[in-house]
């Protein structure tokens, strides 16, 4: 009796393995094959030698490392430290940005009758359906010489005469934070709807200025959006290849053409790949310390990710 | 649950055979410079050998070669690359030898783009046009502009109007030489440096614009978000010609201290799907009356000698054709390999990225 | 009396970002129908650059890659996350920490980084297999790996949503798993089920970098062919076929208002 019982339970999870298997298997096995298995063969070529056209060749080496760092022909020069710094700055300012001004509308939705609330949302996410080639394509156009923009800031003595806000870095950070705008509203929005209001009227009877008030009642409440709305900023923003190429001229290179270039531009593999395993540790290290400061924060299990 | 999981696994069988069955009988793929082609020709051909011809468009040769080394090489049947690009196009592997008995019209071709330094023998290539890059500027800015590299160089005679440089680097990097003194083709490591620190502190001026392919240079021009650039003479007229109010101020020159002359070639990339078809096309494009339409067509000089009583008058003067003078001051940009090109491309990344 | 000043404030802050939200979409709208190649002065209406985009095959080659491209990555995403969706359900308390891991991976990969190692091994498989040459097949591959993380996510946070008896009831009602799928589960996943394809579709439209980097020649997506145009320097017609795909998003935007209007009534 017992031993019949026995073999039916071991039967069951011997069913549901199998049950876990064909109902999960097909998507994992797709994305190891697609995505696990590239990833690899990339951080491989990060570490072969660069071929005298480009293309990656045995044996093993840390060149592309070493190049990365500087190192070249010529002793070391700076050229992918700019890089790396102005792709961190642009991260660090465009993200700032976008919280700025993310934060405000994110409370205001959530103040306006809930009726209105979805529209509003959809009014900030409409335009990030469209495809980013197109939305750079629009600041190109706006921000070119001889727009009233490019007028009114060689009016203000902001740029030289004759020139467009575009192609320049500012360009870029202003490219990056309209990219990424609704990335943070829609996560502060979810934050603040949540938002317990007894706590915050605790707050302003407690603190008597509304900037305290604000700070221990409100603030702790929304940072989970926040947290999670910074990493679907910053990490994209990081790697950005599209807009730095379309606005920046030839003064706003970032990580991700670097990267890009070497493979589009067919000069050297396994430097790319070494960019793009930078890239990957940061986005990693970035996710790894979001998680580590919501969990400290009190955040908790809502932190995306 | 298990039908489905099969359903899966035959729609992913059935991707990974799409993929293989993508060449198909009777068509050509062509991959060529942008504004590079007259479409009249394209269909000349096409009704002749009751095929269809697919164009795809690169803007520069870095881009070219690119693709080609990302499965590119078994996709297309015909490339037209620079001199410049065919040694390490041949020594890649990734073009084939031509065979010039499917090709009876290779003899139109002139003598000197034959048997050339750049491929040998003439084994791989078929000259297709040969022009110039020089300086276009807007003399409505520039009235008394220098005939120099200086109008690029030197902040002194152009202090504020936005200006570009050439995004394919061995151009930029040539016209830096050559307005250093030490010549358009220069590949000594001192002079590369001296140049490349010149690039850096051009780029760092405030009026620096960008670094821009050829064709859109043009535009830009055009559309006053640069005052003066780096292009190819044929474009320059063909756009001129086009659009004549846009470009009415828009002129080109060639620089006193020297810049380059280049000549596009029709290569037969190794894994061509339709190579037979790919000689008729080159054959076809080698015939003096056709040579003679393609000039006519997109303003650049005919390498094509039996083409030569059919083409218009404007291309037998400057700027399409250069006159002596400027002969001698025009050089074929040099090939790099090995050691010297992997340090011209830190250079040049170098350049991009401070 | 300080709080409506705090939020007539803000109002002007709402519509001020409204203005930046749209301001470079409606000049593009705008410049399209310009009579000259300017980006700066408006001349007057004229449909010529829309008159162009009829004739030029490419454009109309690219925009069938582009609905295809979508369409069947969709569809594929589709039914492969709805697996892992409901097996990530079913079996919720086993430790499945590897899966998560391996579903979030497409999610944060930066777009550069899964577009390069895509081509990059796309290329050294065909050059040992002969399969999958650059071109649709490899696209449609490639955008289904970032699509099934989100329709399994949408799919699982349904299931979560559902009252667990419900199961139970249907485990009674139905015999067969089969009838059991076919009556009970893809009802009431319906909904789910609509927008993670919508959400699948959108994602594919939207992606440029991964299309770029494991396209073929026969297999350029409009925003390929608009990156191209952009970098060949020709304008007004990229204002053109700009316009006609925001119109495809207001329109969408527009459905998708009445569709959830329609859910909640």
């Amino acid at each position: 009796m017992a031993n019949t019982q026995l073999v039916t339970r071991r039967h069951a999870v011997v069913s549901e393995t199998r049950h876990l298997l064909f109902s999960v298997m097909p998507g994992a096995l797709w994305i190891f094959i697609f995505l696990v298995l590239p990833s690899l063969y990339l951080m491989a070529v990060a570490f072969m030698t660069n071929g005298s056209y480009g293309l990656p060749e045995l044996p093993l080496s840390l060149d592309a490392f070493k190049q990365l760092a500087g190192f070249g022909f010529l002793g070391w020069s700076p050229g992918n430290l700019y890089t790396l710094l102005r792709s961190l700055w642009q991260t660090l300012v465009s993200t700032a940005l976008v919280v700025v001004v993310a934060y405000p509308i994110a409370y205001y939705i959530t103040t306006c009758r809930a009726k209105l609330r979805p529209l509003m949302l959809l009014a900030v996410v409409v335009p990030s359906w469209t495809n980013q080639v197109i939305r750079a394509f629009g600041w190109m156009n706006l921000l070119a010489p001889g727009t009233p923009l490019s007028d009114a800031a060689q009016a203000l003595g902001l740029i030289g005469d004759y020139m467009g806000l575009y192609p320049s870095n500012f360009a870029v950070t202003l490219g990056l934070v309209y990219n990424f705008l609704p990335f943070m509203v829609l996560p502060l929005y979810a934050a603040f709807e949540k938002l317990d209001v007894a706590q915050v009227q605790a707050a302003q009877d407690l603190y008597a200025s509304p900037m305290r008030a604000f700070w221990h009642a409100v603030f702790p409440q929304t940072l989970p959006g926040l947290l999670a709305g910074t990493v679907l900023v910053a990490i994209p923003a990081f790697g950005m290849y599209v807009i730095p190429e379309l606005l920046g001229g030839g003064k706003g290179m970032m990580l991700g053409n670097l990267v890009a270039n070497q493979f589009a531009g067919g000069s050297n593999w396994p430097l790319g790949a070494a960019g793009a395993l930078l890239m990957l540790l940061a986005t990693f290290v970035g996710l790894f310390a979001m998680r580590r400061i919501g969990k400290r924060l009190g955040g908790g299990e809502e932190v995306v990710i | 649950m298990k039908t489905i999981t099969t359903r899966v696994v035959t729609a992913l069988g059935g991707l990974l055979l799409a993929g293989a069955a993508q060449a198909e009988e009777g068509k050509l793929y062509l991959f060529n410079w942008t504004e590079y082609m007259d479409p009249a020709i394209i269909q000349a051909f096409e009704e002749k050998y009751d095929v269809e011809v697919v164009q795809n468009y690169f803007n520069s040769l870095p881009e070219m070669f690119a693709k080609l080394n990302t499965g590119g090489a078994s996709q297309y049947d015909i490339i037209v690359p620079s001199n410049y690009y065919v040694p390490r196009l041949i020594e890649t592997g990734l073009v084939q030898k031509l065979d010039k008995s499917k090709i009876p019209n290779f003899d139109n071709i002139m003598d000197q783009f034959k048997d050339t330094d750049y491929d040998p023998n003439s084994d791989y290539t078929a000259a297709y046009q040969y022009g110039v890059t020089g300086i276009v500027y807007n003399a409505e800015t520039f009235p008394d502009a220098p005939k120099s590299w200086s109008l690029l160089f030197d902040p002194e005679v152009n202090p504020g109007r936005p200006f570009g440089l050439m995004g394919d680097g061995q151009v930029s990097m040539g016209a830096a030489c050559a307005y250093l003194g030490h010549g358009y083709t220069c590949t000594d490591p001192d002079a590369w440096k001296e140049a490349a620190k010149l690039l850096l502190d051009t780029k760092q001026r405030a009026n620096f614009s960008g670094f821009v392919d050829g064709t859109p240079a043009l535009q830009q021009l055009a559309r006053g978000v640069t005052h003066v650039s780096l292009s190819y003479n044929g474009d320059y007229l063909f756009y001129k010609e086009e659009n004549p109010d846009s470009f009415a101020n828009i002129e080109f020159m060639i620089p006193d201290e020297g810049t380059e002359i280049w000549v596009d070639s029709m290569m037969i990339p190794s894994g061509a799907p339709n190579p037979e078809l790919a000689h008729k096309f080159i054959n076809f494009i080698l015939d003096p009356e056709i040579g003679a339409q393609l000039s006519n067509y997109n303003y650049y000089s005919s390498p094509n000698e039996a083409a030569k009583p059919y083409l218009e008058a404007v291309l037998t003067q400057p700027p399409v054709t250069p006159s002596d003078a400027d002969l001698e001051r025009l050089s074929f940009t040099p090939s790099l390999q090995g050691d010297k090109l992997q340090m011209f491309n830190q250079l040049w990344t170098e350049v991009q990225s401070r | 009396m300080r709080k409506r000043t705090l939020n007539r404030g803000l109002a002007g802050f709402w519509w001020l970002t409204l203005i930046f939200l749209y301001l470079p979409l409606a000049i593009v709208v705008l410049f399209s129908f310009n009579s000259t190649n300017s980006a700066a002065n408006f001349t007057s209406f004229s449909l010529r650059w829309y008159h162009r985009l009829l004739g030029n095959e490419q454009i109309i080659s690219a925009f069938y890659n582009s609905l295809v491209l979508a369409c069947v990555s969709s569809i594929v995403a589709l039914v492969i996350g709805c697996l892992i969706g409901y097996g990530m359900y079913r079996h919720r308390h086993r430790k499945l920490g590897w899966l998560i891991v391996l579903i979030y991976l497409p999610i944060v990969l930066p777009d550069i980084v899964f577009g390069i190692s895509e081509m990059a091994f796309f290329v050294q498989f065909n050059r040992l297999t002969g399969l999958l040459e650059p071109g649709l097949g490899t696209m449609i591959i490639a955008h289904v790996t970032f699509q099934i993380p989100f329709v399994a996510l949408i799919v699982y946070s349904r299931f979560v949503g559902l009252d667990p008896s419900l199961f139970e009831a249907a485990k009674d009602l139905y015999a067969s798993p089969f009838k059991r799928a076919l009556h009970f589960l893809l009802p009431t996943l319906k909904p789910a089920l609509i927008s993670a394809f919508f959400l699948s579709f959108t994602l594919s439209i939207d992606d440029f970098v991964i299309s770029f980097f494991t396209a073929g020649p026969e297999s350029a997506t409009l925003p390929i062919y608009i990156w191209g145009a952009i970098k060949k320097g020709v304008s007004p017609e990229i204002n053109a076929i700009a316009t006609l795909m925001i119109g495809a998003v207001a329109l969408a935007a527009i459905l998708s208002l009445l569709f959830n209007r329609q859910g909640r009534r």
